[in-house]
């Protein structure tokens, strides 16, 4: 690898406020830095060479952690995916995303990966990605606008462009996600690939919120990761399924409709095949109440 | 020209003041700059542990950090880990049950060992496991491992 | 004083010495490694499998602050090496696999090599690649080393008895292709050599090498240099598990840029380049036909073997030496025809790698064995028994196979794991419902446990040395790699010489201090550097026990050492303490120091022409039974339990014996299941851990292991050699078990859950089996 991809870094900051933060990013020469696991290797390889200044996130006040206020959760961009996995707001509120937690990575790379960090960084495989997708999750972009911070939320289904690639600016710092607080009845699940526990780029991965009343589904969210090139809301599917009641046959008709949906690719983890038969696996099993996958 | 950040933090108990670039990762400080070169560079990826260090008491991979975020840190390397007069528990536990061979991945080995007796309250033998899953060892088949943090960490079974 | 009993400290559980380093860090590794002075190298590899160079460009990269040294292979004469002498350090005239060397750079930092690197102008002429054996075999195919037209490489033929004959007699001819992937070591320390020459140009090499005398005579040829100037030393490696069993391009580059910068220079692999530039394990093509009659005798094998050699020629296409004796010596078998082809293709190449080609033969005779009961309607446990070698038979290459255990680590494994009791009902669930099924597998393999003799020697020198303190130093050929034969030495010194194992030193990192040894490989270290410390140990117990008998006024035979005294024999009543003795044996007029030296070769044969030829001084056997569970919609294999039968010989260090087991098992877990280095086109696709699948500890069964001591008449106190087995016997006993979960026979591993699923979804839509 060339020196020159990976960019340059002739400036450090480490603010304290998401004020500081935002005005060091202001100019759209910063690279944030925060849990770092994905970050200097991407430099290093050359895939998102760093902008000339290291803003260092880690030290901002009140970045990390999940709360609940006038029924919304809201997580941190700091949040790690251990904090996720040991909260007990998720644990009640939103257990999907300790059970996606537990799915990602290693140890000690949920001890560093952060929830921000995780959406940021876009990747079509992000574990983190798709329960938030089916918590129907917005993000909120802070950035410094004539000399104060200003803020825009936007919805998490719509805000990846591609791998890598979303619709956040360079001057802005995403410094939370949030979500609706799912009321009592809702379910939501989490699966992924294997045949390792967690340690898996995944080759496929779904989550699922979902209300069943009385047999009839409501509000269902199906969520799929590397099917695609951004993390994918299979809507045809959602949309077959809504007000549906759930038995074997719109399983059926369901997998069969996820299966025309995704148009995975041929890559070194998998086929288009194997990922295809994986996403109708999956649909079935998040909707038959087996996600141990 | 790359920043140069001077940073002040804790490092086996010692307060360490250091000059480093802005893109250095902390493994790198520490086995090139320090001179600590207990902690391994196996893949620079976050994919093996073997440089698994334990930043104010949780793990991390050194490769993946950066070092101007050690700055008030408080860092545990496997240098770190033993008293003057004897080897940790947990060191004492993997040499008594065999589990150093090549030896190369186990200071990272012991470091997340370590992360997860002190951090797990009734950690289990399957926790344990799912505990060490980012910790490669091509040598041992972890079995060793296994029995050497079971008992180290007072696992029953 | 009290009397002092006998002890042995044979069988023990004893902790490499080297642990307790190992486990605070302190052990300085190769790769920790910094001399003052240092520079560091790094190599340019081409960016595409076959091409002519037409120029080299490296004005820009030599003026760039802080490089020192910038070569090429169009700056230096011929230099050709390794196994047919085909490869170079830097390559000047063309390309004939991604690994190619085309330039090297030695600057004051790894960084300043890479923007160095960056700097350099290759201009290639790309030339028609090929990468597929059979094809290359064909006329026309592009030539991979102009001076061999046709490709071929390496070939090896063993023919005994009329197979003709045979297959007539024959009531079953099973006849399968099995085609067996790369994998690679995945060595926990990347590649590292760093080179230092003195005013008088000889070399200090610091090196990984499993083998430092050899590695003297084979790395000279790539510099130009007389083998004698070379001193090799061996510091702490990140394992090897035969990847560092030959000279491989980067250390000669090393030694170069060293040469040329007149300063020490460390060559060190990325993760990336490990995965691409390491040696690889031969991957195989095996055609095997294998008769018998109504009854399970197995009538005849015939085995058409083809192997993608790769660019260049290492260790790999040698493999089909060892193959070669599995299929003639696994299990008894009158008529064996085995013809092998190593062709050239430009592809990446392969080395040796833990079973060195019974890992690859094993996999398609233990399949063909479950594969044949099925077919003959017998229990897999009766035909294995019914085939399997006794004490004293003799193999159609000439293996005797004394002190044979076979039969015996058969019954122990089956009966121990419930096999044909879950086989049986695992087979009969196969077609009810449920998603999730069990199956479990054995299969059995016999490898060389008393070296090989591959060179006119097997030999090992040991120097064993008592000082005034009765301190011992052993000075051993044989070198440590991470496998722990540091600790079976000390324990062997203990045993004769009645000393604490801690008043053992271990020298065996130097080739201007150490004795002559063949090298770490074979699984003969123990067996052979074991013999050889004992009969030097026993040396100095005689030379001691002389000296005493004239202080007691006692016959030699009538004296013993335990616990650092001379005491005597029959009552154990203390003579004279071991380290006042040897003061006064050494501090005198004309004295001879206790310090003795041993060359141990093994009593077995090279192969005469024909490959016959009794080439180990012990054979050995292991039984492995794997239980799985398989997911059949997704294709994910978990196995569940793993019980393991093997002829040891004799336990020396029941830890280290399990360790190596242990870790011997999940290796080949992978080697079944999860690892699989894809080269497609020549291109090494998945260069890490994310998609480079080992073995991590969620995944790792239970392990029941079992020892059969057979009480070898030659190995060390009845050793025999013991660390390739278990990597040789596990995958197939993982793909027999699959077959019983699910009745589809898998003969290209690695078993992934896309390949399984795969097979599955065209059996259940009618499409022919994928493998």
């Amino acid at each position: 690898m060339s020196p020159q991809a990976k960019g340059t870094l002739d400036e450090y900051r480490a603010p304290a406020t998401l004020a500081e933060a935002a005005e060091a990013l202001a100019d759209g020469k910063g690279t944030v830095l925060a849990g770092g696991t994905d970050l200097m290797l991407q430099a290093e390889a050359g895939k998102t060479p760093y902008r000339g200044r290291l803003v260092n996130i880690r030290r901002v006040a009140g970045l990390r952690g999940v709360t609940e206020d006038g029924g919304t959760i809201r997580i941190g961009a700091l949040t790690t995916v251990t904090d996720l996995l040991n909260d007990p707001l998720v644990a009640e509120k939103a257990p999907v995303l300790a059970a996606t937690a537990d799915k990602f990575a290693s140890s000690q790379i949920r001890n560093a990966a952060t929830v921000g960090g995780n959406i940021c960084n876009a990747s079509p495989a992000g574990d983190m990605i798709l329960p938030l997708l089916a918590l129907d999750a917005r993000v909120e972009l802070a950035s410094w606008r004539d000399g104060a911070l200003a803020t825009r939320t936007v919805a998490l289904d719509g805000f990846f462009t591609g791998p890598g690639a979303t619709v956040k600016g360079p001057e802005e710092l995403l410094g939370a996600v949030l979500f609706e607080t799912p009321p009592a009845g809702r379910t939501a699940r989490f699966v992924k690939s294997g045949p390792r526990p967690a340690l898996e780029i995944a080759t496929v991965a779904a989550a699922i919120a979902m209300t069943v009343d009385g047999g009839t589904l409501r509000d269902v969210r199906l969520a799929l990761g590397a099917v695609a090139p951004t993390p994918l809301r299979a809507k045809r599917t959602e949309a077959l399924l809504e007000g549906e009641t759930l038995d074997g046959d719109l399983i059926a008709r369901a997998a069969e409709t996820v299966a025309g949906e995704v148009n995975p690719i041929d890559d070194v983890r998998a086929t288009a095949w194997y990922r295809k038969h994986l996403v109708t696996i999956y649909v079935r099993r998040l909707l038959q109440d087996d996600g141990k996958g | 020209m790359t920043a140069k950040v001077e940073i002040e933090f804790t490092l086996n108990g010692r307060p360490r003041r250091v000059t480093v670039p802005a893109d250095m990762s902390t493994l790198t400080l520490l086995r090139e700059e320090l001179g600590l070169t207990g902690s391994k560079l196996a893949c620079g990826e976050g994919e093996c542990g073997a440089c698994t260090i334990l930043v104010d008491g949780v793990s991390q991979n050194a490769c993946l950090m950066f070092a101007v975020d050690c700055a008030g840190r408080d860092l545990l390397t496997i240098e770190g880990l033993r008293t003057e007069d004897a080897l940790h528990p947990m060191q004492r536990a993997f040499v008594d049950h065999g589990a150093i061979q090549c030896g190369f991945c186990m200071p990272g080995m012991i470091m997340q060992a370590k992360y997860l007796a002190d951090t797990t309250p009734g950690l289990t033998r399957e926790g344990m496991r799912r505990g060490l899953e980012g910790n490669v060892c091509r040598c041992t088949g972890y079995k060793k491992v296994f029995d050497a943090v079971a008992d180290a960490a007072g696992i029953d079974g | 004083m009290d009397p002092i009993a006998k002890k042995s400290v044979i069988g023990g559980r004893v902790p490499k010495p080297d642990a307790p380093d190992k486990a605070v860090g302190r052990t300085r590794y190769i790769n920790d490694m910094v001399l003052p002075q240092m520079l560091y190298g790094r190599i340019l590899h081409a960016d595409r499998p076959h091409a002519r160079i037409v120029a080299i460009d490296t004005a820009e990269a030599a003026k760039l602050p802080g490089v020192h040294v910038v070569l090429t292979g169009k700056d230096m004469p011929r230099m050709l090496f390794g196994v047919n002498r085909d490869n170079r350090p830097l390559k000047g005239d063309k390309v004939r696999c991604i690994r190619d060397e085309i330039a090297a750079v030695a600057a004051e930092s790894e960084e300043i090599c890479d923007a160095a690197l960056a700097l350099i102008k290759v201009t290639y002429e790309d030339l028609p690649a090929v990468f597929d054996p059979a094809e290359a075999m064909r006329p026309g195919a592009p030539a991979v080393h102009d001076e061999k037209p046709d490709n071929l490489s390496l070939a090896y033929r063993f023919d005994h008895g009329d197979v003709a004959a045979a297959e007539a007699e024959s009531d079953v001819v099973l006849d399968d292709v099995f085609d067996v992937h790369y994998v690679t070591h995945c060595c926990m320390g990347t590649s590292c050599a760093i080179a230092d020459f003195d005013t008088d140009g000889k070399l200090t090499i610091y090196s990984q090498t499993q083998y430092p005398y050899n590695f003297k005579m084979d790395l000279a040829p790539a510099l130009g240099m007389h083998p004698g100037d070379i001193r090799v030393i061996q510091p702490p490696v990140g394992g090897a598990f035969g990847s560092k069993l030959d000279v491989y391009p980067y250390e000669p580059v090393c030694v170069l840029l060293a040469r040329a910068a007149r300063r020490p220079v460390k060559l060190t692999f990325s993760r990336e380049e490990e995965f691409i530039n390491a040696p690889t394990r031969q991957p195989a093509r095996i055609h095997l036909r294998t008769g018998a009659k109504a009854d399970g005798t197995l009538t005849f094998r015939d085995v058409d073997c083809l192997l993608n050699n790769g660019a260049y020629t290492s260790w790999g296409p040698t493999t089909p030496y060892v193959m070669m004796r599995t299929f003639s010596s696994h299990y008894r078998v009158p008529v064996v025809r085995f013809h092998s082809q190593a062709v050239y293709t430009n592809n990446p190449y392969a080395g040796s790698f833990r079973g060195y080609g019974n890992v690859q033969a094993t996999y398609a005779t233990a399949s063909h064995m479950d594969m044949l009961a099925e077919r003959l309607g017998m229990d897999l446990l009766t035909l294995s028994l019914k085939n399997a070698q006794e004490s004293g038979e003799v193999s159609p290459q000439g293996s005797v196979l004394a002190d044979c255990a076979f039969a015996e680590c058969l019954t122990v494994a089956a009966e121990k794991s419930g096999f044909l009791e879950k086989q049986a009902r695992y087979a009969a669930a196969r077609n009810t419902p449920g998603r999730i099924k069990r199956g479990i597998g054995l299969a059995s393999s016999i490898h060389n446990a008393g070296g090989a003799k591959i060179h006119k020697s097997d030999g090992c020198g040991t120097i064993v040395k008592l000082d005034d303190y009765a301190r011992c130093t052993v000075i051993t050929g044989a070198s440590e790699i991470g496998q722990g034969i540091d600790a079976v030495l000390c324990q062997v010194m203990a045993e004769e010489l009645g000393i604490p194992m801690s008043d053992v030193t271990i020298v065996n990192n130097d080739s201007a201090i150490g004795p002559w040894d063949v090298g770490v490989h074979a699984s003969r270290t123990t067996f052979i550097a074991g013999n050889g410390a004992r009969r030097a140990a026993q040396k100095a117990r005689a030379q001691i026990l002389k000296a005493a008998s004239h202080q007691a006024n006692m016959p030699p035979e009538g004296l013993d050492l335990r616990e650092g005294w001379v005491v005597l024999d029959h009552s154990g009543e203390p003579v004279v303490k071991l380290d006042r003795l040897l003061r006064q044996m050494h501090f005198q007029k004309d004295s001879e120091l206790v310090m003795v030296t041993d060359y141990y070769e093994p009593p077995s044969e090279e192969e005469r022409p024909g490959h016959v030829g009794d080439m180990s001084a012990a054979y050995s056997h292991a039984v492995h039974v794997a239980e799985v569970e398989v997911d059949t919609e997704t294709g994910e294999v978990r196995v569940l339990k793993v019980t393991s039968a093997q002829d040891v010989g004799r336990i020396i260090n029941e830890m280290g014996l399990e360790a190596q087991v242990e870790g011997g098992i999940v290796m080949g877990l992978g080697y079944a299941l999860s690892e699989h280095l894809l080269i497609q086109d020549g291109r090494v696709r998945n260069p890490n851990f994310r998609d480079y699948k080992v073995f991590t500890a969620p995944e790792v069964p239970e392990m029941d292991l079992h020892f059969i001591e057979s009480h070898s008449q030659t190995g060390p106190m009845g050793a025999k050699g013991i660390a390739e087995l278990p990597t040789i016997v596990i995958a197939p006993a993982v793909a027999n078990a699959v077959y019983n979960a699910i009745g589809i026979r898998f003969k290209a591993p690695p078993l992934t859950p896309e390949k399984v699923a795969r097979a599955i979804w065209d059996r259940d839509h009618g499409a022919v089996a994928a493998e």
